[in-house]
């Protein structure tokens, strides 16, 4: 066993550096965004419709202006000296509704007031009249002939990062399909043995985080320049939608982000800056919009689908071809659906060697909250379905989860998908590492199921990012990187890195981050990027800061850089050395002066376009035992074991947290979440905890044995990878095939008592 | 978001009694406000005038009177008072074990058993149980007072046999004799259960000579099933009986067509729970 204890001085990669920020996040001291307080500011409040898809007649702010305390009153009409739509995929969604709304919760109206209070109370005074229009509240009312188009879809524009190809919709509620196929798949289904097939529906979900969507945004009408302080993950794209949007120079929006209490994905690309940045246009003074729970439930969530999949294999247990067909509730607007969609269809097949496979994805528009990024979005919705369908052949050709794996698992260098990067995992061990952390193979009673599931989720998004850092003539270190600390840690690997890369001990840098006119571009925190590729502009900073020193080491030494080692926070020849300090001080000839790195990372070939990617497969292994309750269908969970394929773990503590998070996560898709929508009004019914339960510490399984397996073929700092996710999808899965053991076969989740009761109900009968 | 209200700290219970005749309508008790705020909050009710009636000395107390039998417990124990009373866990430890389950640690901290009581809530754990031990409730005003049983109290969705100017004092619980047994099985996916159900048993001589059998949380308040009761009285308390009796519980409850289960998956569920209530029941009754 390997000492991970970090001591100050020594190495720092792989060492359990505590949290930069615990103490502050432990004692109350940490600032988020609701905690900031913007001289002038005043408080925003929105209304938000009732209707699910109706026409606005008219809008009467007369009594809500007239209120003493209100500053200003934002509804469509005020926007309309712009061009008010935007969406980073596609540009479907006014900033505010405009004459329509498209789903219950869509602000109409927004209020800034002297205080919160003031502008709850001018909202209840503002009249709204609606023509309510025929809904589509499920995605096969959307997908029906007569079904009402939520949008004119011809018509609609590309977003500035769409990223996936060819744009032309036809008319209709599909916003985005996706579909890949090789081999010749009727005829391997044909001539098959063993044909598995089934139908399966997922939930939308709510991500979840902590603190809700907050945004201050503050207009300065003389230089037209914006100030925004947003909880966003991904601060440069919600920069360029915002210039625009508004038409400004893209230097002209300044975006801060504080540190995050949680994203998940729902702080991903743009969500409330527009109409807060409209409302603070309009009220010439600051404003803070931050959501209640419910608000955030309908600005974003993940997608609900619909799927059918079939899957062709030897009676041998040798896995031929598999046909997916899968429909995306993306809700209103797009968001980040056509990803979801895409992501989605390329990890149905799973990391399996086959003749032949057919994938077909579609978005679709309906009337109910948007749906974009969530944690694991690819791998999540279908990873279940294709694992379960895998287990159900093993049991036809007598093989149990871990043996039917073994055999058709994908091996380092074969291709994933067609194109792209090949594998880079070795999967058949990770499986093996999790079937023995649960125990493969013991006796165990009929009730209890073990479930192993495998997946890969395409990660990295576009691999651009940059970093610098600044050495000051004391020879501390200020690292200057863009990606959101949103509780991950990312911050207390960007000081590792540093740390190594300098050999200077974790205490003497810091990390500052998420301001766009003061840290360098990063596309974006999401898709376990951060350490891989945000990580590797930290580490060439880093290198370029350390190559000045050792060059003007040379100098001072008259020695040749290669004769000079850096160590202990000096630069070293033989036993003789000089101080940072030393070095910055003999350089600039006074006591003043610094250093500055510059790192980045770009794509290696090609334009990094999602077509030639992934940047790295990210591993999606779970692995759960199980109890059901024979007369409820109630689910104890016993043990969950986890495997970070990780290449290198640069801080083991945070990457086995982030595992356990993600399954925690993933056992509430799997077993407890869901968003229920009304069928008739689209009203969201379950927005407070009373009646959507996400998981708590009482729910976690029993026992938790994770691994961590670092062949260092990752494409990070030190060979490392990402992670974050993986274990989200694999957990999902792993219940489904755990069920499956137990001897129920779940084809909706979540996996609700009653869904478990009624699948066994209908076993007994069969 | 609250709106403004006004804050009244009476000091006794017939302070508080006037107060409440006084202001009518725009006036409600409030106790630990984990119910009472959160509708305030939600902006669902409103009331101009909130009777803080945590200044009252002497509501949260918890006491056993051997020689009567019984014991009493105060309106504003909190359930975590509840859950954590030494006596409580000693003599009626049944109770213990159910607050222990309500709700989470800061609704348990904060929330009274009366608020809970009082409330309503068709999915109060207390409620059914309370029903099911035959606890007597004594109502106050400044009129005097009066002590109506827990079956009597509950009267239909959020209603209770409280009249408006009554505060709810406290509750007498029989203490069990040696040869009685009771039980709690609870169902919850939620915040609130789902399906509950509370069984009683007074067995003598080998037979069942009195039983109180109660389901909760499925329909508008809890549910006596006195057709169950009169099945197995007097007969010997095994298996094959509870498993009918079960059956006989599901068949006859009320189901409220509401929540996250369906009417038919809940009423199967108030037979396993009832079915296990009766087992552990009869099995504390022997020991
Ligand atoms: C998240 C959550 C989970 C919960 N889960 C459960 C659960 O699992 N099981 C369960 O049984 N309960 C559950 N509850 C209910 C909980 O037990 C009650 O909220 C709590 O006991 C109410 O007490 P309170 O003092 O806060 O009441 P308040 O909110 O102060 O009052 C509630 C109502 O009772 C009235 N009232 C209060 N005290 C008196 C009195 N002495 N006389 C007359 N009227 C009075 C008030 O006017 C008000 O109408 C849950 C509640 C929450 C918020």
């Amino acid at each position: 066993m390997t000492n991970h204890t970090y001591t100050p001085g020594g190495e720092s990669i792989g060492r359990n550096v505590p949290r930069i920020d615990a103490r502050a996040k432990a004692t109350g001291e940490t600032v988020y965004a609701g905690d900031l307080q913007i001289p002038g500011m005043t408080y925003g409040k929105l209304l938000r419709s009732p209707y699910a898809h109706a026409r606005i007649r008219s809008i009467d702010t007369s009594a809500a202006k007239a209120l003493p305390g209100v500053v200003a009153v934002l509804i469509g009409e005020d926007v309309l000296d712009i061009n008010p739509y935007y969406g980073h995929a596609i540009k479907d969604r006014p900033l505010i509704a405009i004459d329509r709304v498209r789903f219950a919760g869509e602000p109409v109206a927004a209020v800034a007031a002297e205080s919160l209070a003031i502008a709850a109370d001018a909202v209840e005074l503002i009249e709204v009249e609606y023509d309510p229009l025929q809904t589509v509240i499920s995605i096969d009312e959307a997908l029906a002939a007569d079904a009402p188009h939520l949008h004119v879809t011809q018509l609609l524009k590309k977003g500035l990062f769409h990223g996936l190809g060819d744009f032309n919709l036809d008319p209709g509620n599909v916003c985005y399909h996706h579909s890949f196929a090789r081999g010749d798949a009727d005829a391997v289904f044909a001539g098959a043995d063993i044909v598995v097939e089934g139908e399966y529906t997922f939930p939308g979900i709510y991500q979840y985080a902590m603190e809700t969507h907050t945004t201050i945004a503050s207009w300065n009408p003389l230089q037209d320049e914006v100030q925004l302080w947003s909880n966003c993950q991904h601060p440069f794209l919600v920069r360029a939608e915002i210039a625009d949007l508004f038409g400004l120079p893209q230097n002209n929006v300044r975006i801060t982000v504080p540190w995050l209490g949680g994203g998940f994905g729902s702080k991903s690309y743009t969500k409330m800056e527009p109409i807060t940045v409209a409302l603070a246009r309009k009220a010439r003074r600051p404003v803070r919009i931050a959501n209640m729970v419910d608000e955030s439930m309908v600005t974003t969530r993940r997608h609900g689908m619909n799927a059918w999949m079939r899957t062709a294999a030897r009676s041998d247990g040798t896995l031929l071809a598999r046909e997916v067909r899968a429909w995306f509730d993306t809700g209103a607007y797009a968001d980040n659906g056509p990803r979801v969609v895409a992501t989605g269809a390329d990890a149905a097949p799973g990391p399996y060697r086959w003749e032949a496979v057919k994938v077909d994805s579609w978005g679709v528009y309906t009337n109910t909250s948007s749906a974009g990024s969530y944690r694991a979005f690819g791998a999540s919705h279908l990873q279940w379905a294709g694992e379960l369908q895998i287990d159900q052949i093993g049991r036809q050709c007598g093989l149990d989860g871990l043996q039917i794996r073994e055999r058709n698992l994908l091996t380092p260098g074969e291709y994933v998908r067609p194109g792209g990067k090949p594998l880079d995992a070795d999967l058949i061990g990770d499986i093996r590492q999790a079937a023995a952390n649960l125990g493969w193979g013991t006796p165990k009673p009929d009730n209890v199921g073990r479930g192993l599931s495998v997946g890969l989720l395409a990660a990295g998004a576009h691999p651009v990012s940059t970093a610098f850092c600044r050495m000051e003539a004391d020879g501390t270190v200020t690292v200057y990187g863009s990606s959101t600390d949103m509780g991950q840690g990312v911050r207390t690997v960007y000081t590792q890195i540093m740390a190594q890369e300098l050999a200077l001990p974790v205490s003497r840098i810091r990390v500052i981050g998420g301001d766009t006119q003061i840290t360098p571009y990063d596309r974006s925190t999401g898709a376990s990027r951060s350490t891989t590729l945000a990580g590797m502009a930290v580490k060439r900073a880093g290198g370029e800061l350390r190559q000045q020193l050792l060059d003007i080491a040379s100098r001072e030494f008259g020695l040749p850089p290669d004769a000079l080692e850096i160590r202990d926070a000096a630069v070293w020849h033989e036993d003789e050395s000089r101080s940072f300090p030393d070095l910055i001080k003999a350089h600039f000839g006074m006591v003043g002066g610094e250093l500055i790195g510059r790192g980045e990372v770009r794509p290696e070939q090609g334009s990094g376009s999602y077509a030639e990617g992934p940047v790295f497969w990210e591993v999606c292994i779970g692995g759960i035992e199980l109890e059901v309750d024979q007369d409820t269908g109630k689910v104890r969970l016993l043990k969950t074991a986890s495997v970070a394929d990780v290449g290198k773990a640069i801080n083991p503590d945070q990457v086995e947290i982030q595992e356990m998070g993600g399954i925690m996560q993933g056992l509430g898709n799997a077993l407890w979440e869901e968003m229920l929508f009304d069928p008739q009004t689209g009203q969201l019914l379950n927005s407070t905890l009373f009646d959507y339960h996400i998981p708590t510490f009482g729910d976690l399984a029993v026992e938790h044995a994770s691994s961590i397996v670092e062949n260092e073929d990752g494409p990070g700092p030190y060979g490392s990878k990402g992670v974050g996710e993986g274990s989200l999808a694999g957990a999902i899965a792993a219940v489904a095939t755990a069920l499956y053991d137990a001897g129920v076969t779940i084809d909706q989740l979540p996996a609700t008592p009653e869904r478990i009761w009624r699948a066994m109900q209908k076993e007994r009968m069969e | 978001m609250l709106s403004a209200f006004t804050l009244h700290q009476p000091v006794s219970v017939t302070e508080a009694s006037e107060m409440l005749r006084h202001y009518g309508d725009d006036a409600a008790i409030y106790a630990g406000g984990t119910e009472l705020l959160v509708l305030m909050k939600e902006r669902l009710v409103h009331f101009a005038h909130l009777i803080d009636i945590k200044q009252i000395p002497g509501l949260s107390s918890i006491a056993v009177d051997d020689a009567a039998g019984s014991m009493s417990i105060g309106s504003l124990a909190s359930h975590r008072a509840l859950e954590r009373s030494p006596l409580i866990r000693e003599r009626a430890p049944l109770l213990a074990e159910v607050e222990s389950q309500v709700a989470n640690i800061r609704v348990r901290n904060a929330g009274t058993i009366g608020g809970n009581l009082c409330f309503a809530e068709p999915h109060s754990d207390p409620a059914t149980l309370f029903v099911a031990w035959d606890a007597h409730f004594t109502l106050a005003s400044a009129g005097g007072s009066r002590t109506v049983a827990a079956a009597d109290f509950f009267t239909g969705l959020l209603e209770t046999a409280r009249e408006p100017d009554e505060l709810l004092t406290g509750i007498d619980l029989p203490l069990l004799p040696s040869g009685a047994g009771s039980s709690y099985q609870r169902f919850k996916t939620h915040e609130r259960p789902a399906a509950a159900a509370a069984a009683t048993l007074w067995v003598e001589d080998g037979r069942i000579r009195d039983a109180r059998l109660v389901a909760g949380s499925v329909g508008i308040g809890p549910e006596r099933l006195p057709a169950t009761e009169e099945m197995i009285k007097g007969q010997e308390p095994d298996a094959t009986l509870f498993a009918r009796a079960a059956e006989l519980a599901a068949a006859s409850v009320f189901i409220e067509e509401e929540g996250f289960e369906s009417a038919e998956y809940k009423r199967h569920l108030i037979g396993v729970l009832m079915k296990r209530a009766l087992a552990q029941a009869a099995e504390r009754a022997a020991s």
